[in-house]
């Protein structure tokens, strides 16, 4: 096992990772940008090294700093959260051949899963349902009219470099798509420096159904059951619960199952997760894999009663699994991802947080990296808090989560907290009947009702 | 005012009543004769707002040097500091044998090498980015720096 290890990330997630690594006994570096002085990840690490000014891309995004920081603090390995470097794999294999551990999967793994159209042909060969696409990237206008005609619209424009719906565009029509095609080649150069974009078939009534993948340097491959991701805004996830009110024992064993193996057929060695949307005959399609711990990894380690976090730096050390296969769910989790945001306009809102009351009892749990009196640089993203309740059964899970975010005050700055208030007390979501259209429907009923 | 040319005995009075009165302008102009007297502050103090009998400009900043100049004192903030543009090891002269690039009390060019930082196996010069006098260095010699942190601070030349 390492004796210390560097975090390569901000946040809420920074202090997770400081929390498992201080349980496993391990000292940990943080880096920071100037923006970031005071913020806790900072100041609870052991060490610390400033990396830059607050500009993510001189800072969080700045691989000669962090490595020189890893090497100045003498970490032997680097964690690198998610978002910024998670999934670059030149950074992995910097790290690596610099002589640090990077903790995630290997970088020829990144690579490939990154590209979101070689990805698809992979997973193809691990025998996964993939939905109709373009199996290469799509180089123009001409070509990608010629792939929609084909496969029929409504269809999905991707950033094959993609991620966080960034450079994602949905055309229902063949204008549509001679309109949304230049700007997400813009938006996808913007976002990830590469304006690669691939086309895939769109099903409007799907659910974005996600199974968590832990593999070994031993061979072991575990996959766990699903994170229901629907309710998301934009691409941008708002709530995810596990399990899924839509996915029943044969499913889920299935779906387990085919992600297991998939992730066992490409000789994954790390934390990962498989994308999935399922449609209303309960058909499931591969979308893509994140080959880094995710957002709203709690749900899975409240309803298993595990340690994601702890896991990946252990099998990182070499060690081998310790998850056994076919572990069962208990109970219900849910989680209300909190953000410094206008819950009208959606605009981000940083600022000063004068006053701050978090929830706490039996079966809540808070990752977040606020306190009072913090002042949320504008830099970075809006996330505040991700509010967790895990109950026996989902409307137990829904009550808790309404009572604990009544509980929640947060002063200075706007949030999305009446946002997920309205959320927990629609009737389509009490009842368990969404997909990915849910917002878009929830928001236009909403904007009804005030008129 | 009458035609005589003001004298020394004058000049040095009027001076010492800008001292007194914590001035740090004075103006005045009659036909065919003109006298400007600045001085600078000793500290960064607001200057004492004092009526006077002639229209006194009272600038903010304290003026170039043209007649009477007592000894200048530079506030803390007159000095300008060069801090390190990455993380790395700091290294005062380019190699074990040889001199420290820079001492206390020297001058510097612009664009003159101050150190080196060592990032990556890579060695960074680090340049003066104006003319002045060393004052104070704030590393040792092969300490590890981050982004941001001081390590010289530079008296600027006077213009």
């Amino acid at each position: 096992m390492f004796s210390k290890i560097l975090i390569a990330n901000r946040g809420e997630i920074a202090l997770r990772i400081i929390r498992a690594a201080r349980e496993l006994g391990l000292k940990t570096v943080a880096v920071y940008s100037e923006s970031d002085r005071n913020s806790l990840h900072t100041i609870l690490a052991d060490d610390k090294v400033c990396i830059g000014p607050g500009r993510a891309a001189d800072s969080y995004l700045n691989i000669p700093n962090i490595l020189g920081a890893a090497e100045q603090t003498r970490a032997e390995a680097i964690h690198p959260g998610y978002g910024f470097l998670a999934e670059n794999p030149r950074f992995a294999e910097i790290c690596e051949s610099s002589g640090f551990v990077f903790i995630g999967p290997q970088p020829a793994m990144i690579k490939l899963m990154g590209n979101k159209s070689l990805a698809r042909q992979e997973m193809k060969r691990a025998r996964l349902y993939v939905l109709p696409g373009s199996n290469e990237i799509v180089q123009d206008l001409p070509e990608a009219k010629k792939i929609a005609k084909k496969m029929g619209y409504p269809v999905i424009i991707k950033a094959a470099a993609g991620g966080g719906g960034k450079g994602m565009r949905i055309a229902r029509t063949r204008a549509q798509l001679e309109e949304q095609f230049g700007p997400a080649q813009n938006e996808a150069k913007a976002s990830f420096n590469d304006p690669s974009l691939y086309i895939e078939k769109y099903l409007p009534n799907s659910r974005h159904i996600e199974i968590q993948v832990i593999g070994d340097k031993h061979g072991n491959v575990v996959a766990l059951g699903e994170r229901e991701c629907s309710i998301q805004r934009k691409h941008q996830k708002v709530i995810e619960e596990s399990p899924s009110p839509f996915v029943d024992d044969k499913l889920r064993k299935k779906m387990i199952k085919a992600a297991e193996d998939a992730a066992r057929h490409i000789g994954y060695q790390s934390l990962g997760t498989f994308e999935f949307l399922v449609d209303e005959k309960k058909r499931y399609y591969f979308m893509e894999a994140n080959t880094r711990i995710q957002v709203e990894h709690p749900i899975t380690e409240m309803v298993y009663s595990l340690d994601l976090v702890k896991e990946q730096i252990r099998i990182a050390a070499g060690e081998k699994l310790s998850i056994r296969d076919g572990l069962e769910m208990s109970g219900h989790g849910l989680e209300c991802r909190i953000n410094a945001e206008d819950p009208v306009t959606f605009s981000p809102s940083p600022g000063t947080i004068d006053f701050l009351v978090l929830p706490g009892g039996q079966g809540i749990r808070v990752d977040s990296a606020a306190y009072q009196g913090w002042q949320i640089p504008p830099d970075y993203d809006s996330l505040v808090a991700k509010i967790i309740t895990l109950a026996p059964t989902r409307p137990e899970a829904i009550k808790k989560m309404q009572t604990a975010l009544e509980m929640t005050t947060i002063v200075g700055i706007k949030t999305n907290l009446p946002l997920h208030l309205a959320i927990l007390s629609d009737t389509d979501f009490m009842e368990g009947r969404y997909d990915t259209q849910f917002m878009e429907r929830f928001q236009r009923k909403n904007n009804n009702n005030q008129k | 005012m009458n035609d005589k040319k003001i004298d020394y005995e004058e000049i040095t009075k009027l001076v010492s009543f800008l001292e007194e009165k914590h001035l740090t302008h004075f103006e005045l102009e009659v036909e065919g004769f003109k006298i400007k007297i600045s001085r600078a502050l000793p500290q960064v103090a607001a200057p004492a707002k004092v009526s006077v009998p002639a229209p006194v400009p009272q600038p903010d900043q304290p003026q170039p040097m043209t007649q009477a100049a007592p000894a200048v004192v530079l506030a803390p903030d007159q000095f300008q500091y060069i801090t390190s543009p990455m993380v790395g090891t700091f290294y005062r002269a380019p190699d074990p044998a040889s001199p420290a690039f820079v001492e206390i009390g020297e001058e510097v060019k612009k664009g003159q090498t101050l150190c080196i930082i060592e990032a990556m196996k890579l060695m960074n010069e680090i340049e003066s980015d104006m003319d002045g006098m060393v004052a104070e260095i704030f590393v040792e010699n092969g300490k590890p720096v981050e982004y941001g942190q001081r390590l010289f601070s530079i008296r600027p030349v006077e213009v």
